[in-house]
């Protein structure tokens, strides 16, 4: 009796979650959906659609070339000062974005840094580039961390056996650890990227929200939501969930894939 | 030839202390000891994963202590194989010749040969992950050899293994440095491992080199308290083994031992001496070994007494005080000496 009541107790928790989600994420692609065709026709939304294609892509290209060698040092070496390391890169994981976008802005927009890189062409502030860096800030931290956990599941005497087999360590690297570590960077890569497309708080402090120049589909969302024009800001948002579904369900299947015997026992 | 001078490490978990070893060349070296002792760390100091933190490491007469591992020609086989599960048996094992740009012909020339030696030229289209523990110890013994290195390195390599695959992989070993005689250290915990394999013995404890010798001397005279617990063999003789209608049995001098066995011929039998029981008539028993014996010496190690006795050849036994009491036992007394048939190792 008391098991039943136990159990009971699990599926009403189960069912409010669930409904709680499901009719929050069922109502807004019903209504988007209806207006979709017409809202993907109109010029801003597919000018959206684009600039988040081109950032999301551009700043997850530039994270993976900093993620796996970051993540394969702090894994694999031992330096100074390593765990430190580590722990700042994290930082950004746990800041809100906002507070991100603000840093982002003191540096390129206040300090000579910025500046001089502004003077040779660099223009980060209230520019395409500004969204860029802010996704590459918020992500990057996400792709080393999946990366990190995913190197330090591949046994390092594989990397030592090949060695003794005659590899450099640059040949270790790239003919075994690369390989075995392929599903975790796909899987890193995906998430990376959904998580970009949808950055919002950094990237507004950075770039701003001008239609049609900073107008991603975040931004889009929140412009035509703030002059009421519901159907536009629903249209995004279907984007948007239709775009994180359809990763999430990369993820999955990426993510479950492990290979048992690169595994450390 | 492999030299260690005073090699010192320091692991946190593990130490090597003093390390100072000379392995000739052709040479089957087996390190003996407890696990968790820093075995496998002398190994990855040989083989370049580790720098000492003191001493040398000497190859062929070079001074590799500063080289990179891929610099040395050593060919290391794990406990668990440690074979790339990305890729087939084949590309496995012909890894170091392709990263030699190894010319098509010859290439495929050494996989066969080595895969022939091996017994595993049915798996070479397989992947790791669908090999038994045999295969994939084989394929990676393969992998090492293949290179043709100066020094083999093996760690472990028949504790995982099960009882039956490790007497035959065992024997193989023995078969193969036979033919290729590439110096070899081999690491194990199994006494029964360096008493078929070792040319010499190096005995491990708490990160020292405690003794190095023959089997038989390790064995025989073991120089301290740790060594002679450890490895506990009182007993090891030299015989020829007879087949007498499908009963093996071993001369020794004028005893003839019962044995369990597939060699023939000269052989060395060996068991431990706390496996023999005295016994003060004729036992009827399972045991198939009752011999007349009488009590040269009895001599006290430690808690127990170690009873010497004379059966024609010298056997050493292990009891306790109380047995001694119960039974009168004192030098010049007939007992019988009863040991099981599946107690003698024959190597």
């Amino acid at each position: 009796m008391k098991n039943r009541l136990f159990h009971a107790l699990l599926v009403l928790f189960i069912l409010i979650l669930f409904g709680f989600v499901f009719s929050a994420l069922a109502n807004i692609v019903w209504k988007g959906l209806a207006g979709m065709a017409q809202s993907i026709a109109s010029k801003e939304i597919q000018f959206a659609i684009r600039l988040s294609l081109f950032t999301s892509f551009t700043s997850t290209l530039i994270c993976i070339v900093f993620a796996i060698p970051v993540a394969y040092g702090l894994e694999r070496f031992s330096f100074p000062g390593r765990k430190l390391v580590g722990v700042i890169l994290d930082i950004p994981l746990s800041l809100p974005p906002l507070v991100c976008g603000v840093a982002l802005l003191l540096l390129f927009g206040t300090t000579t840094f910025g500046r001089a890189l502004a003077e040779h062409g660099l223009r980060f502030i209230f520019s395409v580039n500004g969204i860029i860096l802010a996704q590459f800030f918020i992500i990057t931290p996400y792709m080393v961390r999946v990366l990190k956990s995913t190197i330090s599941d591949i046994n390092p005497r594989l990397e030592f056996v090949a060695r003794t087999l005659g590899c450099t360590q640059w040949q270790a690297f790239y003919k075994i650890t690369l390989p075995l570590a392929k599903n975790g960077i796909i899987a890193g890569l995906v998430i990376s990227w959904a998580r970009a497309i949808g950055e919002f708080g950094c990237a507004l402090m950075v770039a701003g929200a001008t239609r049609m120049v900073t107008e991603t589909l975040p931004v889009a969302l929140f412009l035509n939501m703030s002059i009421g024009n519901l159907e536009m800001a629903m249209a995004s948002a279907t984007c948007l969930i239709i775009i994180s579904l359809i990763s999430l369900f990369i993820f999955e299947i990426v993510g479950g894939k492990h290979s048992p015997a690169s595994r450390m026992s | 030839m492999i030299r260690l001078c005073n090699i010192y490490k320091n692991l946190g978990d593990f130490q090597l202390k003093n390390i100072n070893l000379n392995i000739e060349d052709n040479e089957y070296f087996v390190i003996l000891g407890p696990t968790g002792t820093g075995k496998t760390v002398i190994l990855e100091v040989i083989a370049g994963m580790y720098k000492p933190d003191q001493g040398e490491v000497w190859l062929n007469d070079r001074n590799v202590t500063t080289e990179y591992p891929e610099s040395r020609h050593i060919g290391f086989v794990y406990q668990d194989y440690m074979l790339f599960p990305h890729l087939t048996v084949q590309e496995n094992i012909i890894f170091a010749l392709k990263l030699k740009h190894t010319a098509t012909t010859v290439m495929k020339q050494k996989l066969e040969q080595i895969t022939t030696l091996l017994h595993i030229g049915k798996l070479l289209k397989r992947y790791p992950a669908t090999l038994s523990g045999g295969e994939q110890q084989r394929v990676s013994l393969a992998r090492a050899l293949v290179a043709e290195p100066e020094v083999l390195l093996l760690d472990e390599p028949l504790s995982a293994l099960d009882p039956h695959t490790k007497e035959v992989f065992q024997q193989e070993l023995k078969n193969i440095h036979g033919q290729i005689k590439t110096t070899t250290i081999h690491i194990t915990h199994d006494f029964n491992e360096a008493l078929v394999l070792a040319d010499r013995v190096g005995v491990m404890f708490n990160g020292e080199i405690v003794q190095v010798g023959s089997p038989e001397e390790v064995f025989q005279k073991p120089r301290s308290q740790f060594v002679a617990e450890f490895v506990g063999m009182d007993n090891i003789f030299s015989g020829d083994l007879i087949d007498e209608d499908g009963v093996k049995y071993v001369h020794i001098g004028p005893v003839r031992i019962h044995v369990v066995s597939n060699l023939i011929g000269r052989v060395r039998v060996a068991f431990r001496s706390e496996d023999i029981i005295i016994a003060e008539d004729k036992l009827f028993s399972s045991a198939q070994n009752t011999l007349p014996a009488r009590i040269a010496e009895i001599i006290p190690r430690g808690p127990v007494f170690k009873v010497v006795l004379d059966a024609g050849i010298s056997l050493v036994a292990l009891i306790t005080r109380q047995a001694i009491d119960k039974m009168n036992l004192e030098p010049g007394k007939n007992v019988w000496a009863v040991f099981k048939t599946t107690a003698v190792h024959v190597f």
